[in-house]
């Protein structure tokens, strides 16, 4: 296992360097330039070559890439071409935010979701069922965005109104408190919540077929043994690959959530750079997401062995 | 089992150590918002003003910025010699006057005594001439650096006076030096350097630097020493919030006492609530379509006038901007100085028609409008619509529509790779006077790179722009540019649109909070009750 573990990291050196590549070349492909962005809309073409010096554009893009990888391994991603900040910085404030608001979703909504999935599939087509699952296809369906500004009116405006208190309930937008995080995880949870129910469910409809399940009922185990010990464990795998991929996803950021809650995270980031077309900090936001999923999905790999004893790595 | 528990603990250590290493540089600031009535006590309850607007400053350094809510913020940290009030009266600040000196073409200009920097340097005429020469001589220059490229020299006459010696007069001297990008900055930051100054501010401001989170907040503390009347307020906070929905909801819960760029059509609703009261700010932006008068079927003044006939602005402004814009009646805004206005090109097919027709341009045929998307407020939508209006008297249109960080190349395109028949841009008059908003625009000798992008080059308005510039009695000016500005209007090398409004909602607790025509936001002078 230890083996497998070295050798999936030594294969991410690849990965990693080819998602360097690709992003330094593709974004330079866009259309726009920073220059022209940092020296404003008045500024002259000689100020706007001056500045393009200034920032290494005039050099061929294969020098510019030598000198980015250069740095790079050196631990130095650069400044913003915007606000002159090191880049670390600018992902080291915001990682940790990404960070809180992904794995709170992923919480929030595993600890509902899941348990429905699991309910739903023990009495399917019950009325709970057809609840729960219209519930979960509403989840699906519901934009973030619009779901975000009628949780930020209910806590922030209506609810306050309502109960005659002198404030909000919640803050509806920012960071810094457990206040702050409220409303973004719910609105980021509903999404994932209703996958991670009607994927849960159709798992253990599935398992809940075999043979083996059968057999344990038969030896006359209750039926929670039944459902949780020998159906759930086997119908985890790929509830586990779901989470797994959302929660690589919410590490590239909810670019819709953290903008419409100014929650400030790496997605905002990257599409705040993207427009503004700062090279060094799409570069280092792109970078730092490969790893998150580099090792999400290592992490989701080990946990196959963990939960199927079938599973070797050796 | 164990070693799979040990592997699994591992790499949930791995992937805990590599993404979750990095720390906040500076501790997240408690942007709980404060109440939104402060609770009577002894001692005073110290204010905050929380400003809640779409865009964060560039960086601190205000030689460099050239957005309005960068200068917003820096304005309250760095002050300039002379200020232009919202209603375009110039007034004296960190100068006491300025007049003509006994050489031909200086200007002497009195500072105020008793000024210092926040980091102690004491303002005088030294502290003027390095940040003078800095902007004339640095390179890169300064974007802004054009605004008072005619000094040739800055003279140090006496500890409190300057002599700046042009080449020539030049009328709107004054009002050049009440721009943002020439604020007076400690001379000691100005040694540090401009990588320095991105992150930190020293001025002679109301308020001081106290915090920056990039993206999410900036916090101003007043400035203890500061000269002139302390303000009211302690602490300003510009919170950025991109979203208009946000923003809307923050003035609304009064987590928010100000909101800025408000969508015109919940205005209404905001007004109606008796804690929101909504101020509407004429800009000093004005958006137009320019025609390349150089390009076929634009070198013709009929065509350009039948276009000007066949759009209807009004409709535009009542329909897209909810009546919170204002038709164009001159190629500046009414706040600029120098303004005059004309009688309008009310809308009348038949009349293009017939333009065209005399212009022998026959039905059908096909011009390219170039626009930016989201750039200015609902471009892509008034592109569309003046699409739609000008093919009622026969011309195709067929629109390109660029980002923003395109775009600029595009329509500043020289000879001959300039390949645009006409294209939407804006034009904000921010030192209000109508030298920088016409010479920049229409004298032949700013043809792009510079930003005359019509290429227009009528010898009577160079004659009529260059006489302004050097006249000094403003009632000659005036005359001047309302000379220029009428044929300007007849020859139409542009298709006039209309001028921004401005919509902020303020909480009704809160007094003297200004906007700005050049769209900056003042919080000096407010205060909350």
């Amino acid at each position: 296992m230890i083996n497998y573990i070295i050798r999936r990291l030594l294969l991410a050196i690849p990965v990693l360097l080819g998602a360097s590549f690709f992003v330094f070349w593709s974004i330079r492909w866009v259309p726009g330039d920073p220059a022209v962005a940092i020296a404003g809309e008045l500024a002259t073409p000689e100020l706007i070559a001056q500045v393009r010096e200034q920032l290494g554009l005039d050099e061929p893009v294969h020098v510019q890439f030598s000198m980015y990888l250069f740095r790079t391994f050196q631990g130095d991603m650069g400044k913003s071409v915007k606000t002159g900040v090191p880049v670390s910085s600018e992902i080291a404030r915001r990682l940790p935010n990404t960070l809180q608001l992904a794995a709170a979703s992923l919480v929030l909504s595993a600890i509902i979701g899941i348990p429905i999935g699991v309910f739903s599939a023990t009495k399917p087509n019950s009325w709970f069922d057809g609840g729960s699952m219209t519930f979960a296809l509403l989840g699906v369906s519901m934009p973030i965005f619009w779901l975000g500004l009628m949780l930020m009116i209910f806590f922030a405006v209506l609810l306050p109104k309502w109960l005659d208190l002198p404030g909000p309930v919640l803050p509806p937008t920012g960071s810094g408190t457990w206040k702050h995080m409220v409303m973004p995880t719910i609105a980021l949870a509903a999404n994932s919540m209703a996958i991670q129910a009607r994927m849960t469910r159709a798992c253990m409809l599935e398992v809940l077929r075999q043979d083996y399940i059968r057999t344990a009922r038969a030896k006359g185990l209750i039926e929670r043994l039944v459902i949780y010990r020998h159906a759930f464990r086997n119908a985890l795998i790929p509830i586990v690959t779901v989470i797994g991929l959302q929660f690589g996803t919410l590490l590239g950021g909810a670019v819709l959530t953290e903008t419409v809650f100014a929650w400030p995270g790496i997605g905002r980031l990257l599409v705040e750079a993207i427009g503004f077309r700062d090279y060094p900090v799409i570069q280092g936001a792109i970078l730092v997401i490969t790893v998150g999923f580099v090792l999400t999905n290592l992490l989701v790999d080990v946990l196959y062995a963990y939960l199927d004893p079938r599973v070797h790595y050796d | 089992m164990k070693q799979k528990t040990r592997l699994l603990i591992g790499v949930l250590v791995l992937l805990s150590l590599v993404l979750g290493a990095c720390q906040p540089a500076t501790p997240a600031p408690d942007d709980t918002p404060p109440p939104a009535t402060p609770v009577p006590t002894d001692v005073p309850e110290p204010k905050t003003l929380t400003i809640v607007s779409g865009t964060d400053v560039e960086h601190f350094n205000i030689r460099r910025v050239t957005s309005s809510p960068s200068f917003s913020v820096l304005e309250h940290i760095y002050e300039t010699l002379f200020y232009m009030d919202p209603e375009g009266n110039l007034e004296p600040l960190l100068a006491e006057s300025i007049e003509a000196g006994e050489e031909d073409f200086s200007f002497l200009i009195k500072l105020r005594q008793g000024v210092q920097f926040t980091d102690g340097t004491p303002f005088n005429a030294e502290a003027v001439k390095i940040n003078l020469d800095w902007i004339l001589e640095t390179e890169p220059a300064p974007v802004f650096a054009f605004l008072i490229n005619r000094i040739e020299e800055v003279l140090i006459v006496d500890e409190y006076t300057v002599q700046l010696n042009l080449g020539s007069d030049f009328a709107p001297l004054a009002a050049h030096l009440s721009h943002g990008a020439i604020a007076m900055i400690s001379p000691k930051a100005l040694e540090q350097g401009e990588e320095w100054l991105n992150g930190n501010a020293v001025g002679t401001g109301p308020y001081v630097l106290e915090n920056w989170q990039p993206d999410e907040a900036v916090t101003l503390a007043r400035n203890p020493d500061y000269w002139g009347d302390a303000p009211a307020i302690d602490t300003v906070i510009f919170k950025v919030v991109k979203e208009d929905g946000a923003r809307i909801v923050e003035i609304e819960a009064g987590t928010a006492d100000v909101a800025v760029r408000i969508p015109p059509a919940e205005a209404g609703r905001l007004a109606a609530n008796p804690n929101i009261d909504i101020i509407e700010t004429p800009g000093l932006r004005t958006i137009y379509i320019f025609f390349n008068v150089t390009e076929e079927p634009f070198t013709d003044v009929r065509v350009r006038q039948a276009v000007n006939y066949a759009v209807d602005v009004e409709a535009i402004v009542r329909d897209l901007f909810e009546g919170a814009a204002r038709v164009s009646d001159a190629p500046i805004a009414p706040a600029v100085f120098g303004y005059s206005a004309q009688p309008a090109y009310a809308r009348d097919v038949e009349k293009a028609k017939a333009l065209l027709a005399d212009a022998g341009i026959p039905a059908g045929t096909t011009v390219v409008l170039y626009h930016p998307t989201g750039r200015y407020i609902q471009d892509a939508l008034v592109a569309d619509a003046v699409r739609a209006q000008i093919r009622e008297i026969g011309l195709n249109v067929e629109l390109r529509t660029l980002e923003w960080p395109q775009y600029v190349p595009k329509v500043r395109e020289t000879k001959p790779d300039n390949e645009i028949q006409f294209a939407m841009l804006g034009w904000g008059t921010v030192t209000m006077d109508a030298d920088y908003g016409l010479f920049a625009l229409f004298h032949s000798s700013e043809h792009p790179p510079g930003f005359n992008g019509a290429f227009y080059d009528n010898p009577e308005v160079d004659r009529l722009l260059d006489e302004a510039r050097v006249v000094l009695d403003p009632e000659a000016r005036r005359q001047l540019y309302a000379e220029a500005i009428e044929i300007i209007w007849e020859d139409a090398p542009w298709l006039f649109l209309y001028s921004e409004l401005q919509l902020t909602a303020v909480r009704s607790n809160v007094e003297g909070f200004i906007v700005h025509p050049d769209e900056s936001l003042i919080a000096t002078f407010a205060d909350k009750r």
